[in-house]
């Protein structure tokens, strides 16, 4: 069963990145994070009423956007650490598709709470940037007039430039979910964390 | 959104702990390095968790409750500004100086324009906002790593910063007029307010597999990203695959 779910799941997968995977995405981190931004805010704004009314509608579309730009299995990999050792491949995809829902799912629904007044600014880009690790910094101009910081981190792949954190008024995905997330996988074992991370049973938030 | 709930967390988490929740103790210590104390520390943070639930929450529900929103804004506003004080000396130990002037300027406009600091027109003119205090102070001077510490009813500490306190509360005007005058009341509304920020994400700070680490680790990452004013160096990520 469970092999037969796996392979469904890789079929969707790489149906909905069959274009990408074509052909390496040659933009710089800057401007994948400036493209992603005016996109999904374009739609939102679109199609407003219809995504409150019904907020599921807008996940399908966050999910097609954000995806292609995210390396979920090396997420996965920093996420588990040694709790990761000994998994194979499958566990790993089936694992990082589970995160990979639950990032989607908040992004999306934090999105409908994003007020048009509400404006995202990138911003230069500062420090030691390499090829294993490029931040990109972004801010959230808030209605308060503050501004709440939102940074990515990315690395090159093959596929071009890919981001495997986000990081929140200095607070990073990576390192929050996996203090959060490794020590069950000892406990219990990958595949029961997998399947209760689908199921909403174990709920992991900032 | 998320990026204003992350805020609202720490905000409270820098006052008082605040999540529900009880978590079963650990044989082995999750973090050796930075909380090695983290037997002790789960002990206070369950008897936080039980005055927030008994409490704090259902004080900061009724507040949340007959206060409109603006209203409830202007309250925290007054506050924010209040640490003026803590902020321009930090700042000037910090060797900050400029900043301190800005800081300055900051303070006088919300106080005057902002009718006693109820209104942040500072932010809304694009005035730079710091935060400076002692704790944040030690570590530019060098003391970087410190032991995570939690307090009866205060919540998140580092050794460091829990010290660095003991200064913060002899500058800050709202512990001045406690200790002074003996009115404690400036003082439980300043935190009740920072409560009833929070609790809209009650839920959410509830749900996590384990609350305690999930406050240790957000409040230490915040505290780290304010050390170095937003721009803290990048987590090692190739250690964390190293262990793979």
């Amino acid at each position: 069963m469970r092999k037969l779910l796996y392979t469904l799941l890789v079929l969707i997968l790489s149906g909905g990145n069959f274009a990408w995977a074509q052909e390496a995405d040659q933009r710089d981190p800057q401007q994948i994070v400036g493209d992603a931004i005016t996109h999904t805010l374009a739609t939102l704004e679109e199609r407003r009423e219809e995504f409150a009314a019904d907020p599921a509608t807008l996940r399908p579309l966050v999910r097609e956007d954000l995806l292609p730009l995210l390396d979920l299995e090396y997420s996965a990999r920093l996420i588990l650490g040694k709790a990761g050792r000994g998994i194979s491949p499958e566990q790993l995809a089936a694992f990082a598709e589970a995160m990979s829902n639950v990032l989607v799912n908040r992004y999306s629904d934090g999105l409908l709470r994003f007020r048009s007044d509400e404006q995202v600014e990138v911003l230069p880009a500062k420090g030691k940037n390499t090829d294993k690790l490029t931040r990109v910094r972004t801010r959230i101009k808030l209605e308060n007039g503050g501004f709440a910081p939102v940074d990515y981190a990315f690395h090159k792949t093959d596929q071009g430039w890919k981001a495997f954190d986000v990081t929140v008024e200095g607070i990073s995905y990576v390192i929050t979910f996996r203090n959060q997330i490794s020590p069950r996988v000892q406990a219990d074992g990958i595949d029961k964390v997998t399947a209760d991370i689908t199921a909403g049973n174990l709920k992991i938030d900032e | 959104m998320k990026q204003v709930r992350a805020r609202l967390i720490i905000l409270v988490l820098s006052l008082g702990g605040v999540v529900t929740g009880c978590s079963s103790q650990p044989v082995t210590l999750t973090d050796p390095e930075r909380d090695p104390w983290e037997a002790y520390n789960r002990k206070i943070h369950a008897f936080n968790m039980g005055f927030d639930r008994a409490i704090f929450r259902p004080v900061a529900k009724g507040y949340d409750v007959i206060m409109p929103d603006a209203p409830q804004r202007g309250v925290r506003n007054f506050f924010r500004n209040l640490a003026y004080p803590v902020t321009f000396l930090n700042l000037i130990l910090q060797g900050k100086f400029e900043d301190s002037l800005t800081a300055t300027g900051r303070f006088l406009a919300n106080s005057t324009f902002g009718v006693l600091g109820f209104f942040d027109v500072a932010t809304k003119a694009d005035i730079p906002k710091f935060d400076e205090d002692m704790g944040q102070t030690l570590a530019v001077w060098g003391w970087k790593d410190s032991r995570y510490l939690v307090m009866p009813f205060f919540g998140p500490y580092t050794a460091r910063d829990f010290l660095g306190r003991g200064f913060y509360g002899y500058f800050h005007p709202i512990s001045y007029v406690a200790r002074e005058y003996n009115n404690y009341v400036p003082l439980v509304v300043d935190l009740i307010t920072l409560r009833a920020e929070l609790l809209p994400f009650q839920e959410e700070m509830e749900s996590a597999a384990d609350p305690y680490v999930l406050i240790r680790d957000v409040w230490l990452q915040n505290r780290q990203y304010k050390i170095y004013d937003g721009d803290p160096p990048a987590p090692d990520y190739d250690a964390l695959l190293e262990e793979y």
